[in-house]
């Protein structure tokens, strides 16, 4: 990573962190983030390095990953911090952890879809296992404020119609179908954290992320809008596989930290927010939105096994409570998302 | 009007019929032919695909990339395809050159219920900005619905096409409409078809694949395949032509391609054999025909018996080691 990409990581998180006192509370205090070498992990560090370094937060950053080097690898300038322990860990498997934590974030489980069809039962043991082992040590934590559960936005099931999608909605979902793991996972997990917060009285709020863009999402990931870039980078052809009138957003990844990190302050206990941006796009415009931006004469093809597709799906969250409660906004626009998103990848590309 | 992406393994699926000796020469003359026919993407190399050459399944004349470079040089219009099963190829000695040689198509293959295989190499072959597919081999082994999940792995880890083979030659339409429609339900990406044609069913099944919604199908020039080979290329293409389908290649040049294929790429066009008959029955991987053939003779074993032994041990591309066990057992058997 050279300095001109540190140094748009630090622009972003000035930019998504519209009130730094709203986070306050996180000043001086440890927080444990499960998964945290991850995207949404690393994007946490960079906000709080932010905090740290600007408005000296002294917020202290225990992550626990199952590859820690990747994560020195990805992020060196992050990795050689005081304020952050790296503890290499599987979520399935915790042990000595720290008891001085006053804040977690269970972000573990790779929302990698190939790994769910390919290691099913792993897949839901780290959901499951890991979310009762993550609670089950924060019951015996002393100093605990909250606790923040990233679950997914697959739990609503199958939402028929084009509607903004609100934390109220329950769709239907197949538990034969094996595709479906991740999902039935992830409500699972949720129902683990109600009965902890019923029972023993854990301060539980619940984050359903939907899609993300920016830095640090590695190009590779079998989602749409990496692809774009990813064959745009290569110089195309853009490929749409499956319906391109499918609708989705995305949110940054600084704002997406800094969303994070308000639902840990301010999240209501019991409470379900919405993840996401709501600036609603097709595949089809999103295709052509990077071929603009990266300016060339690059083709995109589609590609589909039906010529018209009946129902248009549309995974667009509505934000309206976590903007309302949270005091939170999209500072970026879907535009600036990408411009970044793509410069950040041509660095990656030079080195 | 509806497009149909054609597929040619002649040079691939051909040098099954041929115990993977198809030359250069010959490489060079089809693939020029087909080059000038517009067929959209040609497939080369040793029957089983890129990396197999072996005792096992059969040594090939010529090396996986004096096949592809040549080929290359006569493609200037048509994409160069490569069929890869994970295993015979790994991504460094095998894909990561053949990208570099510029090979456009990579079809990544498993068994029909072994998809799982398939991840890494439909990874790097998306990452590196080429065409990946994944092909499921011998699909009449697997029921609709495993075929669909299977299928769903496929298309997660990048595919952007899912192809199923006949592989054996065993299907009746209606299995092929049944898996076509199933597939093409429940999967985002284009679903194709390749026959073969042990039950004379090739162009039917591959028609009845289109009308089911598949995109995607595999022709070979007079039907140059393994056992009784595929379905017939020049015919498939007039049919669809007939049909109001339209596959961009041109009809008269893909006849004088054929034509090219059949004097001077095959010693002998493809045939219903009464083998080829029992095979396409018992459900036996076609590419097995020549071993089955050689291997019986030797030991004086009815192939019939041979064939229907095989497929009730339920028996796989890759198993050809399985051949010389049951023959054996059939000659004990004997005795």
């Amino acid at each position: 990573m050279n300095q001109i990409q540190i140094e748009m990581l630090n622009e972003d998180c000035e930019k998504s962190c519209i009130d730094y006192k709203s986070l306050l509370p996180l000043k001086d205090q440890k927080i444990l983030i499960t998964g945290g070498t991850g995207f949404i992990g690393k994007w946490l560090c960079e906000m709080v390095s932010f905090l740290n370094t600007n408005f000296d937060f002294n917020t202290h950053l225990y992550l626990i990953g199952r590859d820690v080097e990747s994560f020195s690898n990805d992020a060196p300038h992050l990795a050689k911090k005081t304020f952050i322990s790296l503890i290499e860990q599987d979520v399935k498997n915790l042990h000595d952890l720290p008891n001085d934590v006053n804040w977690v974030i269970h972000a573990a489980a790779s929302p990698d879809s190939r790994v769910h069809v390919s290691q099913p039962l792993r897949t839901l043991e780290t959901i499951y296992r890991g979310t009762n082992l993550i609670l089950d040590y924060c019951f015996r934590l002393p100093t605990l404020n909250k606790i923040v559960h990233l679950s997914s936005n697959q739990v609503y099931g199958k939402i028929e119609g084009d509607n903004l999608i609100t934390e109220e909605m329950c769709g239907a979902m197949e538990s034969t179908k094996f595709t479906n793991i991740y999902a039935e996972a992830k409500r699972i997990s949720e129902s683990v954290c109600s009965v902890y917060r019923n029972q023993n009285s854990l301060p539980i709020v619940i984050c359903r992320p939907f899609s993300f863009i920016g830095p640090y999402q590695h190009l590779d990931k079998p989602w749409a809008i990496n692809n774009f870039i990813r064959d745009g980078l290569l110089g195309g052809p853009i490929r749409i596989l499956g319906d391109g009138k499918i609708m989705r957003s995305y949110l940054y990844g600084s704002d997406t930290a800094y969303w994070i990190l308000s639902a840990l302050v301010s999240g209501e206990v019991g409470e379900v927010y919405n993840l996401g941006s709501s600036e609603a796009i097709t595949l089809n415009e999103l295709a052509i939105k990077v071929k603009s931006i990266l300016s060339a004469n690059i083709e995109i093809s589609g590609k589909s096994s039906k010529d018209e597709y009946l129902n248009t799906v549309a995974t667009i969250p509505d934000t309206n409570k976590i903007k309302t409660q949270l005091k939170v906004k999209e500072n970026f626009s879907l535009v600036e998302s990408l411009e970044r998103t793509i410069t950040w990848n041509k660095h990656n590309n030079k080195q | 009007m509806k497009k149909i992406l054609i597929s040619d393994p002649t040079l691939r699926d051909g040098n099954h019929a041929v115990a993977h000796q198809l030359s250069l020469e010959q490489i060079a003359v089809y693939a020029e032919a087909a080059n000038a026919a517009g067929v959209p993407i040609v497939e080369v190399g040793h029957g089983n695909g890129l990396g197999a050459s072996s005792l096992q399944v059969g040594e090939s004349r010529e090396t996986d990339f004096d096949m592809l470079e040549t080929a290359k040089r006569y493609l200037t219009k048509s994409k160069l395809g490569i069929h890869v099963i994970p295993g015979f190829a790994t991504i460094k000695k095998h894909l990561a050159p053949a990208i570099e040689l510029g090979v456009d198509v990579f079809r990544v293959a498993s068994h029909c219920t072994e998809a799982d295989i398939t991840q890494r190499h439909i990874g790097y072959v998306r990452e590196k900005g080429r065409e990946a597919y994944g092909v499921l081999m011998m699909s009449h082994m697997a029921s609709a619905d495993l075929l669909v999940e299977e299928a769903q792995k496929m298309e997660q880890y990048g595919a952007e096409g899912i192809i199923i083979m006949d592989s054996a030659g065993a299907y009746l339409p209606s299995d092929v409409e049944t898996k076509i429609t199933a597939l093409v339900n429940n999967l985002k990406v284009p679903v194709g078809f390749h026959a073969h044609n042990n039950l004379g069913l090739a162009i039917a099944n591959s028609i009845i694949a289109i009308t089911s919604g598949a995109k995607i199908i595999d022709g070979t020039a007079r039907g140059f395949g393994a056992g009784a080979g595929n379905a017939q290329l020049e015919v498939l293409v007039a049919v669809l032509d007939k049909l109001g389908y339209e596959t961009g290649i041109d009809l008269y040049k893909i006849l004088d391609a054929s034509d090219i294929a059949e004097a001077k790429v095959m010693n002998v066009v493809p045939i219903i054999t009464s083998q080829s008959i029992v095979s396409g029955l018992a459900g036996v991987f076609s590419g097995f025909a020549k071993h089955v053939q050689r291997i019986s003779k030797e030991y004086n074993v009815d192939q019939r018996d041979v064939y229907f032994e095989l497929g009730r041990r339920n028996a796989v591309g890759g198993q050809e080691d399985l051949i010389i066990e049951v023959v054996l057992a059939l000659v004990n058997k004997k005795k």
